[in-house]
């Protein structure tokens, strides 16, 4: 096998987990790199990001040239009149991106968020499903 | 700033106070403009606590977490967070993981408040895998508005 259905793309690879990814342009404030788990099940892809304080209607994931990516926002902050005593993360967006390879039926790909996770359907195009194949006996 | 301890999982040994002390300073630092983490990786949820008039807020990020899985109880100024992170996958037999970075398991977090809360009225609330906890101030800990009249 000579690519992997669902591999981080260069730039995503560079960067180390938990660190703010290269800033957008669009964007203010900082942007993080979700954790994520990548399983296969004999007919899809399944991608788990753990995005907390973001909402569905926060988040957009965009298929462009085979790189899949993920942004959200933040839907959920903290009262700006609370003084901040002790902070052990930072609030900003999350963007992750993934290159697929064309083994994945991409006008299939379906989504949804709960509790702060997005999970993320990714089908096998049909050629790659795995078959049986009956054997007839004569 | 009030003193606030925030203890390490194993219990607060003074050591990791002075830790947590100075990487609250590499965070305050990095406010201008460093890279730094965002936040330990791992099964213990970051927190971050707030001061409002007539409470402290704690939150967490917690996601994809079961609400039962969680326990919150407060003793005096020390609020503990106890629960179990499961990450949760298909179960198929034909399962195969090609990569695995979300963390699951036992976490437990200790916070001590500058002062004590009324521990009748905290509220919690848990909403897109951030657990939000108000913890009021014991009356007598408020900050009281004193009228000045003139004549």
């Amino acid at each position: 096998m000579s690519q992997k259905p669902v591999e981080g793309t260069q730039r995503e690879l560079e960067a180390q987990p938990k660190q703010p990814v290269a800033r957008e342009l669009t964007r203010t404030g900082p942007v993080f790199r979700p954790d994520v788990d990548i399983v296969e099940l004999p007919d899809e892809y399944r991608v788990y990001a753990e995005m907390p304080g973001t909402d569905g209607d926060h988040v957009q994931i965009r298929l462009e040239e085979g790189v899949l990516s993920i942004d959200g926002d933040l839907a959920l902050g903290p009262d700006p009149a609370w003084v901040p005593l002790h902070r052990e993360y930072r609030l900003g967006g999350w963007h992750r991106e993934f290159q697929l390879s064309d083994r994945i039926a991409a006008e299939r790909i379906s989504a949804q968020m709960r509790d702060g996770v997005l999970e993320i359907h990714l089908p096998k195009a049909e050629a790659h499903r795995p078959r049986r194949i009956a054997v007839q006996t004569a | 700033m009030a003193w606030v301890g925030f203890s390490s999982p194993s219990g607060a040994a003074p050591g990791d106070l002075f830790e947590r002390l100075r990487r609250d300073l590499d965070t305050f630092f990095d406010q201008f403009g460093g890279q730094q983490p965002r936040a330990s990786s791992g099964v213990e949820p970051p927190l971050a606590l707030y001061e409002s008039d007539d409470a402290y807020i704690l939150t967490a990020e917690l996601p994809g977490l079961k609400q039962e899985a969680l326990e919150l109880s407060v003793e005096g100024p020390r609020v503990t967070l106890r629960g179990e992170r499961r990450i949760e996958l298909p179960s198929d037999p034909k399962l195969s993981v090609h990569r695995r970075e979300r963390r699951g398991g036992v976490f437990r977090r200790t916070v001590e408040l500058p002062a004590p809360i009324d521990s009748e009225k905290v509220e919690a609330l848990y909403r897109h895998g951030v657990l939000t906890v108000r913890l009021p101030k014991q009356a007598q800990h408020r900050p009281r508005r004193i009228e000045v009249r003139s004549h």
